[in-house]
Formats: C-alpha cells, structure tokens, sequence
C-alpha cells in the first residue's frame, strides 16, 4: 500500500454517472444518511459515533482551575481534535493539512460559539474556582464526513458526562466525591447537530448528503449547515468550491431540518440505553 | 483484604476483544479488560520514508494517543517500550524497506493501560496479517499496602499499591518476558511472586486472543464458502 494518491478517473467518472442518473455508489438515494450507530459509556463523557465506515470517538472530561481574568465567573470549554494516524495512512496531527484543520476548527465552533454549553453553570468560586471541560475528539476510520460524526460524536459525549457535585457553603466549597453523592450532567442548552452536503458538477449542480470518502474526494463544493432541535440555524459553513445558489442553500436546509430531528431522537436513544 | 470489585487476588476482569472494526486500517483490534479499553490499528507493511527505510527489513513505527488530553511524556515512554516489544517479534526480515505503523488510541483508562495496549496491538497484528514470531500477551500486578498481590489492579488500586509489574510474555516460549515494566518499592521476592502470578495470567489471555481469532477465522471462512 502506497500513500493517499487519490481516486482514479474511472472511479471519478462512474460516480458522476450514476449521480446523473440519481444514485450513488453505495446505493443510497441522495438524502440518505448513512447507518448511524451510537454508544455511549460505560465511563460517563465517553462516545462512540460510526456513521457508515467513519468512526469517532469522543472523551469529555473536566478539572477545577482558575477561570480566565476577564471571565471570572465563567467556566471553561476546551477542545481537541486530533486526526490521528489511524483514521487514515499518512493522516497526521502533527502536519495538519488545511482541511483537517478546519474540520478541528467546525467542531469547536459548533459547540463553544453556538453556546451549546452553560458556562455560567460551571462557575464554582467566582474569579477563583471554576470548572474546565475538555473534550477530546479522536478520529478512529476516516470514510468521509468527518465533521457529521464528530459533531454527533461531541454533543452525544457532553450530553453523557457527569461532573463531580459540588456544594457552596459562603466562601467555600465542597466538591463531592462520585461516591459520596451522584455526579451531575452539565446544563447544555441545546444540541447542535451538523450535516453536511457535497455537490459535483461544472455548475454544483448535484448534491448528496453525508458524502463518502470517494464522494469528498470528488466533490466540487462543500457545504455544512449546523442545527438544533429548535429549528434554529447555529452555523452555516461553505468555505471555497463552486458558487452555490442562495435556492440550493434553501433545499439543503430544509433536508437538514427533517435529518436533525432523526439523529437527535437516535442520541436520546443512545444515551437512555447506556444508562439502562 | 477484600478488592473493591470484589475479585480474587489472582483474578482477571472480564476481557472483551473485537477484531478488524476499522475499515481503512490493515488491521485493527479493539481490547478490554473491565473500564480499560484500548484500540489497536495497524498500517503494514506500507511505504516507508526513503530516510527512514532500513534496507534488510521493515521498520516499526507505534504511536500511542491518551484519551484525555495531548500526548505526553508517559505516551512517548509507552511508544517506545511498545516498539522495543513488537519490533523483535514481528517478522521484520520478510518486508525490507517497508513501514509496519501502530497506532494505538486508550478509549478508556483504569489500571493496567499498558497491557491492554500490548494485548490490543497483539490482536491487532493478527487482523492485519503481519507475520509475527508468536504472540505477545501481557498482564499487571500490583503490591499493595498490606503486602497482599493482586493481579490487573484498577486505578484505584494502582494508586493505593506499592509497587506495579507490568510482564509481556511470548505465546509458547519458556524464555524469559519480552517486556518487563515495575516501579515502585519492592522486594525481589515480590518481583518473583508478581512475574509468577503474571506469567499464569498472560496464559489465561493467550487462551482468550485464541478463543477470539478462531472465531473470526471460522466466520470469515463460513462467509467466503457460502
């Protein structure tokens, strides 16, 4: 096996074919999702999302620190999104092409600046004591779309994760143990769920939802819409390619709309199971 | 003194393994014991880094990813001791100036890390069909306060021992350990008493990797004559 050299021309020339003719090479319609799999635990924070063949492993955990200065009665989100060598050969953090960089940067995007989480609810001491809460997001099979399955991934994991109790009592507080009394979830105010289309054609003319690796690589446009259950737009992310039409944009919302409300019911299934 | 999960001194958690999850990686392998849970994946033999490419044999590359955090210190440690372990192992003289790179990534942790990684990767190798000398199966032991040994400690009881051991053994060798990993303060009959309760340990793992790799091998082989 060689490093990544990229689809033939055959492989090229037989998807856009198909496309024409409305299928794709896997066989779904173009507004499929691929089988989406969620687990979530036994380790409370701890996810595992496989939508098709990707694979992604998301880990909350969190940490008493100090709060920012200019913040201090805020608690604070860190994330990390590393793709490692196992999702792909020649995938390597340490040299981060532009495109995974930006994949790393939708995810956090996604859930720190849509305000996903209450930071204010992890205030323990102001301007002393707060909590931070790391996610680490670990790509384990790269088959596409990478940016779906981790957003699941992430807010499935948030959703999951218990923190310590904590008690105030005047000027000082009490962090249980785990043991003493049940840890608590976090306060989230909503779920952010990112789905993405590819388009091909010399006019973008063609679109699919959750594209494959093939379909990525492929693909001449790229376009991911993030939402929440409240029918709110969160982020909307379309970063070069081929000019859209403001109607093309339209059509994938409201495909978005329907799919969100499908991957949000499969999380809240996922997470009553690990707790059964 | 009674375990908190209230095993035997000499008992195992419950193993779990599954093999070749992974669809873009040769091989892969998905190991645990108890909360510890570790992800093996192997690439190999691939295209080796013309600087890096030995001429008489394929070079091992490990990394090691944590499940909290970025990697550190310790991660690296563990790379290298992983490496040193497999590299002699693994039939390096049949791919020359080739690359075998395994990549491991700790899903969750409790206690004997190092094993389950060890034990995964082992797996792993298998799934990707790199040749290999034999199987490398480890087990950790732990010294508590109360001198008492207890074998696959958890965290909590990592934390509360004396001294932990960590053996790799090679599968149906009667040679010494492959790997050998103790800190701590101990005395050489509690390293003998660990390596003993070890070397039995790593047979009980052998016999499940067996278990779990017939099982695939007669599935695989029911699917492709039906």
């Amino acid at each position: 096996m060689v490093a990544e050299i990229g689809p033939s021309n055959i492989e090229s020339a037989f998807l856009l074919e198909a496309l024409k003719k409305g299928t794709r090479v896997d066989g779904r319609g173009i507004y499929d999702y691929r089988t989406l799999k969620i687990s979530c635990g036994p380790t409370y924070g701890l996810a595992e999302v496989q939508l098709g063949q990707t694979r992604v492993l998301a880990r909350v955990s969190c940490e008493v620190t100090r709060p920012f200065p200019d913040r201090p009665t805020e608690g604070i989100v860190l994330f990390n999104t590393e793709l490692s060598s196992m999702a792909g050969f020649g995938l390597d953090s340490s040299r981060s092409s532009t495109q995974e960089v930006a994949i790393s940067r939708m995810v956090e995007r996604v859930i720190k600046q849509s305000r996903a989480i209450d930071s204010e609810a992890l205030c323990i001491l102001a301007g002393e004591k707060v909590w931070t809460i790391r996610i680490d997001v670990h790509f384990l099979d790269h088959g596409g779309n990478l940016i779906d399955a981790a957003s699941i991934a992430a807010i499935a994991a948030l959703k999951h994760f218990r923190r310590p109790d904590v008690t105030i009592d005047g000027e000082e507080a009490i962090i249980h143990d785990v043991r003493e009394r049940n840890p608590v979830p976090l306060s989230i105010h909503h779920t952010p769920i990112c789905v993405t289309f590819g388009f091909f054609g010399a006019s973008g003319d063609m679109l699919v939802l959750d594209p494959t690796l093939l379909e990525e690589q492929v693909q001449v446009s790229s376009f991911t819409i993030t939402l929440n259950s409240h029918r709110e737009i969160c982020a909307l992310n379309k970063a070069g390619g081929i000019p859209l039409s403001p109607d093309q944009i339209q059509r994938c919302t409201q495909v978005a709309l329907a799919k969100v409300d499908e991957v949000n019911e499969k999380i809240q299934l996922a997470l009553k199971a690990s707790t059964a | 003194m009674s375990r908190p999960d209230r095993r035997e001194a000499s008992q195992l958690r419950a193993l779990n393994c599954s093999l070749g999850q992974l669809n873009r990686a040769d091989g892969s392998a998905q190991f645990s014991a108890g909360n510890t849970s570790v992800v093996s994946g192997i690439y190999g033999p691939v295209e080796a880094k013309v600087y890096e490419e030995k001429l008489d044999r394929a070079v091992v590359e490990v990394k090691f990813r944590p499940d909290i955090g970025a990697p550190t210190t310790k991660d690296k440690w563990m790379e290298s001791a992983i490496r040193n372990t497999f590299e002699r192992e693994i039939l390096t003289h049949l791919h020359p100036r080739t690359l075998v790179q395994i990549v491991i990534q700790l899903r969750e942790g409790d206690g004997s890390v190092d094993s389950a990684a060890i034990n995964a990767t082992s797996l792993a190798l298998v799934d990707a069909g790199i040749p290999l000398k034999c199987m490398i199966t480890a087990a950790t032991c732990a010294v508590l306060s109360d001198d008492t040994t207890v074998v696959d400690p958890t965290q909590e009881e990592i934390d509360a021992a004396r001294s932990t051991h960590t053996f790799a053994f090679a599968s149906g060798s009667s040679t010494g350990p492959l790997y050998v990993d103790s800190r701590g303060d101990f005395t050489m009959d509690e390293y003998n008493h660990c390596y003993d309760l070890c070397a039995l340990a790593t047979e009980r793992v052998l016999a499940f990797m067996r278990t779990a790799i017939e099982g695939k091998v007669t599935k695989e082989a029911k699917i492709s004559a039906a």
